[in-house]
Formats: structure tokens, C-alpha cells, sequence
């Protein structure tokens, strides 16, 4: 593991002078590990010289993180220096992994001698026509690629891949982390030509340099997000933004999101929504955990269009927080509601922790018969998230011509274990929320 | 075998569902049906198993889902004072940046920083602050004087010209203490690179995409909230001559629900009207028998003491009610009051038994006259003909009592032909000239009931 971590922040060190895309670099003495050094063996030599460079849609065993060699197929290739055909690197997607893991690596992390003789035929066969765009769009979508994907047909999942299938922020700055990004983000065209960006942590600008951040500090007049606080306890805060009344705040905070987001869509504008942005308080001021977006008026009743929590404060429970969070607001409207789809892997993972977790706590301690809708309406979850989650674990049976819920003890007892405890709960009493109202 | 091979019916969201405490009532009521068999076969061993197996699938899967990773930023300590201190009250939020005005919007860029320290050439002609501070000014003047111009409108993608003149930017920012050259030559700096961006550099100043801009690039369109169809229906409106027919069907369907709602009021209205004139009718009716009926009441039963027509007549004693006799009688209050104390009423009687004479001559013998022949005929209040009284051998009780010993009998009768057909004789006080049972007459002698004969 450790021995991998170098070449990986090393890329990122000479990120903000890396150039974008396929354009070739200017600074390539600063690029480690040239590709003539990596050792060879002799036997293979001739058949890889003749390979490279190596073409688009080929598949390698790549040598990642962990140490290990996982499979990868290259989705990009770009020229680092020279001219050779080894001067090159390559954008893998791991086969094994979600998207938001495919990164550019250099040649020596390739084992060349575990390349598959047989590219993709119809990369061979477009590749002819020397189209890129085509070549591309042609290319066949990866099966482990489908993986949170199941809502989306299979054109516009293409048009998806095709349009983001690069990441083009590899890192940001933001308070006190540097994170690696996830998936590309539409940032404007101003900031195509750099790999990181920094954002202030209270207005979400994003600048190129660190010494642009530094300046925007001493002036930044902000120390928490730019709307009204709903709900405080502890070190915990919420706070509720008006997407037409903070424009600026709204788009650099889907912009944010988007890096770590594949299915988020920055396509309308940000004024329809309210961020909900969750909070850690401390003497520097309110650091954004996470939040999630909802709209104002929602035809199809969702109450929660993304959610997001970043990356460093993972698994301790906020995205739990967050949804709860989201139903909470709901019974305060008096609505049902669910969360916009597609759901990442993620968000999935965690709506199904919640969903199981609430229904499951009122099934244990009901008495007598209950009907879904009883449920909807005690918790505010939407009747096809509870039947889809009472059947995912089974506890709806059909005997005797009518649906019966199981509700063993035991059996439930299990489930809820296998949800997980939400880590941190809302505490109903602190929010001081009213329903968004249109301000006419 | 994972499915059911039968389906079952679709769940009803509002249906109570039983809520089974154990695995073991499945088995109880078990009824012997290979695939609820099977069904049940499979679910009980799997219990087991996990029960043994203590396992967490999403649990484990979430830990398995690996992620980029993060690092620590070793200057934050530095770039972001410790000054915050939170209010015991929930934070409000004040007005947006662009309202507060004195706050300097825009950051600069690497292009930016490069022109400046190129300008500045190691001498500190011009602070980054102010620099970025007259960048700032700049593009908000510019977006002003488009705004006057009418420009404002123009949407990403085609370029947005600059408006603002040097002279005028001049005039505004010589308060800022800047040297003409410096200020000249931000000015043109600004200038060539708005030109170049063909946009504004400041990003809540730059116009956002068409509607109908299909680029992915291009993010956070406007969105037009009138054009949402509210129903999957309408969102899948087909536009040809089908659905033009059908909605031409539905238009007439309408057309023709409305005009028979608006027969059907019309109906109703006259309805009501005919009822209303009925009931005015009927009113009109009863006041005008109501003076027959004294009239002829005087001339029928003669042998009855009758009643003053002085009374009747009066507008006052118009009375709604459909028993005639009882609501007449107790109008006569102002009469009473004349006629109190007792011992005035002897006199009263030849007064009153001469009007009738008079009257007796006014009106033609016979059943009464009945000006309208649409009268509704109320039986139970028919006067009787003494004439015909006398062929059945009916006789007045008080004519019985003539014959008996008293001369002066404490009581008078009135007849009629009750609502079933009987022959009622009303007795009624000759001096007060009400019925003995009514309710507000002064004198309450002991309440015997009307006699009635056959």
C-alpha cells in the first residue's frame, strides 16, 4: 500500500502544472519514472515495442494502490514528452472498481506482458476511420461498468460515459483536506487547463493557486454557508440556501458536488433549489460535511434531489444524518417523499440502511394489522421505497391469498444489525424549519 | 426455485397486513399446497442459516466499496483564522454579496497575476487587492452600461460586447486614488481579455446558456416552470390526428355536460318559481276564504253566536295556518279587552246578533260562493248548511239545550266538518267568543272536549 502512495501524490504535486486533456506537456522534466526505465524482459521485448503505444480499449493488468495488478482497459492515452511510442500515459478505468477510480497512470504501473492480444474488434475496426469521437462512442460499455447504473437506458449512459470519462480536476483543496476527485465536473471553460483547484471552505470559490486562495481569505467575509440556520446541536449544524438567493454559493457548490457525483446533473440552474448544508462548527468557523439539495416545488414528490457527504467525512454516519434529515423535513410539509434516481452505489447503500432501520423499529413494537400506506404516513417514506425494502428482506409474503408482514423478532433483529446503527440522529426539537414558501 | 410460480396479487397500499411475530405461524395455519410448501421449506432453513451465520451484507459491502482517498493540507492552520464565534442564536442569513455591494467579488486568475507582476516589474506600482478591486469595478460598470443599453438579454455562446468606455470607467474610479496610467492600463488589460473571453470575467455577470442549448458543457440553464406537464399523460402527448380527434371528443363531451347543467339550472329556476306562486297563491286563498268562511259561517249557522266580521276583516288577522278555526279564534284579543270584564257581556249579544241579521240579508243563500273555481276545497273546514244539518237530523247541542232547563246556556257551538268528515261542534265561551280549550284565553274553565257527533 505505502509503497504505492508515492508515485500517486507525485502526480499530483505536478498536477497544476499538467496540461489538460491531450495536449502535450511542456513540463516534462518534473514527470517521475520515465518509461524508458522500466526493467524489461527480454523475451517480451520485440512484442511490446510493436504494441505501444497502447491503444484505446486495450486491456492490461495495472498495478494499483493496494500494491496489487488489477485489470484496467484504457478509456485515454495522452503524450507526456518526446515523441516515442512510449511517451505516453495512459486514463484506466479498473474493471473491478465503481468509476470514481479511474486515474492516469504511467507506463511502468502497466504489465505490458498481460496485455490481451484481442482489443475491443470494433476499436479496431473504427479506429481505421480515425475518428476519435466515434471511436469512442462505439466503444462497448463495459459490463462491471453497470453497477448504479441500472436506471439509465443504455444511449444515454453512453452519452454519459462519453462526455465523462475523463476526470478533468484530479484534487482539490478544500479547508483543511486535499481530496482526490471522484468524476469529472463541467467546471467553465476558464478552468480547463488545471488539475487542482482550490476552494474557499465558506463561499465554495474555487481558485487555480494556493496563493489566490490565500488572498481570497483575507478578504472572504464568510464563515458559514450563506443562509439561515435550521437546526444546531452540538458542534452540528444545518444550514438552509436559497439557490435563487445564493446563486454564485449554489453553482460552486454543485460544481463541488458534481466532483464527486457521477450522476449529478448541473444541467438547470440553481435557483428551483435549497442546499441543505450540514456542518461541523468549531472557533474557524462552519465546515461543510455534506449536504443535499431538494427543489422547491417537486412534481414527482422527491424530497431530495443529491446528497452528497465529502470524502473525508465518510462513514461516520452523516449521510444517514442527512437522509433522516430529508424525511424530517418532509413530516414538517406533511408529504411523502423520495429521493430523486438514480442512486449511486453509495446512496443506495445508505437509503437502504435507513429505510430498514425506521420500518423495522415500528414493526418491532406494532400491534395488530398495519397497512403500507400506515407506515407512509408515519414515516413519510414514499410506499414503493417500503415495499421495495419489506421485499428486498423478504418480510412480505404472500400465502393464502394475502400479502402478510413477518415481523419475527429475530428476523428483524438480524436485518437491522446488517443495517447498521445510524450513527448520528436528528433531534427533531432543534429544527426551527418552516416549509419554503414562494416569496410573491 | 427463488420465485413463486404463481403471482401474486398486486399488494393494496391501504389494506391492513398482519404482522406475523414468528416464522411458526406460517407453519400453524399451513395448509397443504406443494408451493406454499416449498415456499416455506425454503424460507425456514434459510432462517437458520443466517441465524447462524451471523452476517452483515450491506455492512460488509460498504466497507468493500473503496474510494479516492484524502490528505491533510498543512497550511490551514495558517489560512483560516480562528475568529468564528457562534452566536447562541441560530445564524440568519444576510443579504447575498452582490447586494452588500463593498465586498470585492472577484478573485484573480493565473492570467491576471501574471500581467501584474509583469506590470509591476519587482516595484509595488499597483497591490494585487487593488488590482483585483478595479477588475471588479470594471466588469460591474460594464454590466450597468448594458444594462441601459438594453443588452442584458444575450445568451451564452454569443459574444458579449464591451460596453463601457474608458472615459466613463475614469470618471467613476478617480475616487479610488489610482494614477491615470495605471488605471489606463488596467483598463485596456481588461479590456482585451473581455474580448478575448467574450464574456464577462466576473461569473455571476456572465449570462447563462439557452434553453435549448444541448451542449454538456454548458451547465445550469434556466428552466421554464410553465411548460411542465403535470400528468405522465400529458408528458407523453402525442401530436397527430388521433389525439387531436380524442380531444376533439372530449371538448364536445364538455360543450354538451355544459349546456345540460345549464338546462337543468333553468329547470330547477322555474321550479321554484311555480312553487313560490303556489304558496302566494295559496295564501292569497286562505285570507280571502277566511272572510267567506265569516260571512258564511254567519249566514249558515244562524243558531251559532257568531263572531264580529269586524274581525275578521281586519288585516291583522291574516294568519298563516291551515287550521282555520283554532288560529282565527284567538286574534280577537283587542276584542276581549273590550269585552273584559264579564259583566259587560250582556249587552254585547243583540249588538252582535243584529249585525247578522244585517248580514244575513246581504248574502245569498246556498253553499258559499266560490270565486275561484281553482280554490282547493279544505273539507275539514267546510261550514255546515243547517238545512241539510236538519234533514240528517242533526241538531246544535245548544239547540238540545234550549229544550233543557237552562235558557242561557254557558256555552255557544260552533259547527264544522272535521278533517276525517265527522260533524265537530266547537263549544265556545259566548262572552269571550273563544274556544273554552284555547290556550290563551283569560277564562280556563275545566277542559271538557269538544263534543262531537257522529
Amino acid at each position: 500500500m505505502g509503497s504505492l502512495d508515492t508515485p500517486i501524490s507525485a502526480e499530483n504535486g505536478s498536477a497544476h502544472a499538467t496540461g489538460h486533456g491531450k495536449s502535450p506537456l511542456t513540463d516534462g522534466g518534473t514527470r517521475a519514472a520515465p518509461a524508458d526505465s522500466v526493467p524489461e524482459f527480454e523475451p517480451s521485448k520485440r512484442r511490446r515495442s510493436s504494441m505501444l503505444p497502447l491503444e484505446v480499449g486495450t486491456r492490461v493488468m495495472c498495478r494499483w494502490r493496494d500494491g496489487k495488478y488489477h485489470p484496467v482497459k484504457v478509456i485515454e492515452r495522452r503524450r507526456v514528452h518526446g515523441c516515442g511510442p512510449n511517451d505516453y500515459e495512459y486514463y484506466v478505468h479498473y474493471t473491478e472498481f465503481n468509476r470514481r477510480l479511474d486515474e492516469w497512470v504511467k507506463l511502468d504501473q502497466l504489465d505490458l506482458d498481460s496485455v490481451e492480444a484481442v482489443v475491443d474488434e470494433k476499436v479496431e475496426e473504427k479506429g481505421a476511420s480515425g475518428l476519435k469521437m466515434t471511436r469512442h462512442q462505439k466503444r462497448k460499455i463495459d459490463e462491471t461498468h453497470v453497477e448504479g447504473h441500472e436506471e439509465l437506458d443504455a444511449a444515454s449512459l453512453r452519452e454519459h460515459e462519453e462526455f465523462t470519462k475523463v476526470k478533468n480536476i484530479a484534487t482539490i483543496e478544500l479547508g483543511r483536506y486535499e481530496i482526490e476527485t471522484w468524476y469529472f465536473s463541467p467546471f467553465p471553460s476558464e478552468y480547463n487547463d488545471c488539475l487542482k483547484l482550490f476552494f474557499c471552505e465558506f463561499c465554495l470559490n474555487f481558485m487555480k493557486r494556493k496563493e489566490q486562495l490565500q488572498r481570497h481569505m483575507k478578504k472572504c467575509d464568510l464563515k458559514h454557508p450563506p443562509g439561515d440556520e435550521i437546526y444546531r446541536s452540538g458542534t452540528l449544524s444545518m444550514f438552509e440556501v436559497d439557490g435563487k438567493k445564493n446563486k454564485v454559493y449554489g453553482q460552486n457548490l454543485c460544481y463541488l458536488a458534481k466532483l464527486f457525483l457521477d450522476h449529478k446533473t448541473l444541467y438547470y440552474d440553481v435557483d428551483l433549489f435549497l442546499f441543505y448544508v450540514l456542518c461541523e462548527c468549531d472557533e474557524r468557523g462552519c465546515h461543510m460535511v455534506g449536504y443535499f439539495s431538494k427543489e422547491k416545488h417537486s412534481e414527482e414528490s422527491y424530497n431530495l434531489a443529491c446528497i452528497l457527504t465529502l470524502p473525508p467525512y465518510q462513514r461516520k454516519g452523516y449521510g444517514k444524518f442527512l437522509i433522516a434529515f430529508s424525511y424530517e423535513l418532509s413530516k414538517k410539509e406533511g408529504k411523502v417523499g423520495t429521493p430523486e434516481r438514480p442512486l449511486s452505489d453509495l446512496g443506495l447503500l445508505s437509503y437502504r440502511g435507513y429505510w430498514t432501520r425506521v420500518l423495522l423499529d415500528i414493526l418491532k413494537k406494532h400491534k395488530g394489522n398495519i397497512s403500507i400506506k400506515e407506515l407512509s404516513d408515519m414515516t413519510a417514506i414514499k410506499a414503493e421505497d417500503i415495499l421495495t425494502t419489506l421485499q428486498s428482506l423478504e418480510l412480505i409474503q404472500y400465502r393464502k391469498g394475502q400479502h402478510v408482514i413477518c415481523a419475527d423478532p429475530k428476523v428483524l433483529d438480524r436485518h437491522l444489525k446488517a443495517a447498521g446503527r445510524g450513527g448520528l440522529d436528528v433531534d427533531v426539537c432543534k429544527l426551527i424549519w418552516t416549509p419554503y414558501k414562494e416569496q410573491s | 426455485m427463488s420465485r413463486l410460480s404463481f403471482r401474486p396479487r398486486p399488494l393494496d397500499i391501504h389494506k391492513k397486513l398482519p404482522i406475523l411475530k414468528s416464522f411458526k405461524d406460517f407453519e400453524d395455519d399451513e395448509t397443504p399446497t406443494s408451493t406454499r410448501n416449498s415456499q416455506l421449506l425454503r424460507i425456514v432453513p434459510e432462517v437458520e442459516h443466517e441465524a447462524h451465520v451471523p452476517h452483515a451484507p450491506s455492512k460488509k459491502l460498504a466497507s468493500e466499496i473503496p474510494t479516492p482517498q484524502f490528505v491533510y493540507v498543512d497550511t490551514y492552520e495558517r489560512d483560516y483564522s480562528c475568529t468564528f464565534v457562534q452566536p447562541t442564536s441560530y445564524l440568519r442569513a444576510r443579504g447575498a454579496r452582490a447586494e452588500i455591494g463593498e465586498f470585492v467579488e472577484y478573485d484573480l486568475d493565473n492570467e491576471d497575476e501574471d500581467w501584474l507582476s509583469e506590470f509591476n516589474e519587482e516595484r509595488d506600482i499597483l497591490t494585487p487587492e487593488m488590482f483585483e478591486s478595479l477588475l471588479f469595478k470594471l466588469e460591474v460598470l460594464d454590466h450597468k452600461a448594458r444594462e441601459r443599453a438594453g443588452l442584458l438579454t444575450a445568451t451564452l455562446g454569443s459574444p458579449i460586447p464591451v460596453l463601457l468606455r474608458f472615459e466613463t470607467a475614469m470618471e467613476t474610479l478617480q475616487s479610488l486614488n489610482v494614477k491615470y496610467t495605471i488605471l489606463e492600463s488596467v483598463y485596456d488589460y481588461w479590456k482585451e481579455k473581455r474580448i478575448q473571453w467574450l464574456k464577462p470575467i466576473l461569473r455571476r455577470l456572465q449570462p447563462a446558456p439557452a434553453v435549448n442549448d444541448t451542449n454538456p458543457y454548458n451547465v445550469f440553464r434556466p428552466r421554464e416552470k410553465a411548460h411542465r406537464l403535470h400528468t405522465r399523460r400529458m408528458q407523453r402527448r402525442e401530436n397527430n390526428v388521433q389525439s387531436f380527434e380524442k380531444l376533439r371528443q372530449v371538448r364536445r363531451n364538455l360543450d354538451q355536460a355544459k349546456s345540460l347543467l345549464e338546462a337543468l339550472i333553468k329547470r330547477e329556476e322555474k321550479k321554484r318559481d311555480v312553487i313560490e306562486s303556489e304558496v302566494t297563491l295559496q295564501r292569497m286563498q286562505m285570507k280571502y276564504k277566511h272572510e267567506t268562511e265569516f260571512l258564511e259561517d254567519n249566514l249558515a249557522m244562524s243558531g251559532f253566536t257568531p263572531f264580529s266580521s269586524k274581525l275578521v276583516s281586519s288585516e291583522e288577522e291574516y294568519f298563516d295556518s291551515d287550521d282555520v278555526m283554532t288560529s282565527l279564534l284567538p286574534r280577537s284579543r283587542s276584542t276581549v279587552q273590550n269585552l273584559h270584564p264579564y259583566d259587560t257581556n250582556l249587552p254585547m249579544v243583540p249588538t252582535v246578533s243584529a249585525k247578522q241579521e244585517l248580514k244575513r240579508i246581504q248574502v245569498p243563500h246556498g253553499w258559499p260562493h266560490k270565486l275561484d273555481p281553482l280554490e282547493p276545497v279544505l273539507l275539514f273546514t267546510k261550514p255546515l248548511l243547517p238545512g241539510k244539518l236538519a234533514v240528517a237530523g242533526i241538531l246544535p247541542p245548544d239547540s238540545i239545550a234550549k229544550n233543557g232547563v237552562s235558557a242561557q246556556p254557558p256555552y255557544t257551538f260552533r259547527g264544522r266538518i272535521g278533517r276525517g268528515g265527522r260533524i265537530i261542534f266547537d263549544r265556545s265561551n259566548l262572552l269571550m267568543q273563544t274556544p273554552i280549550d284555547c290556550g290563551n284565553s283569560y277564562y280556563m274553565p275545566p277542559k271538557p272536549r269538544p263534543s262531537t257527533c257522529n
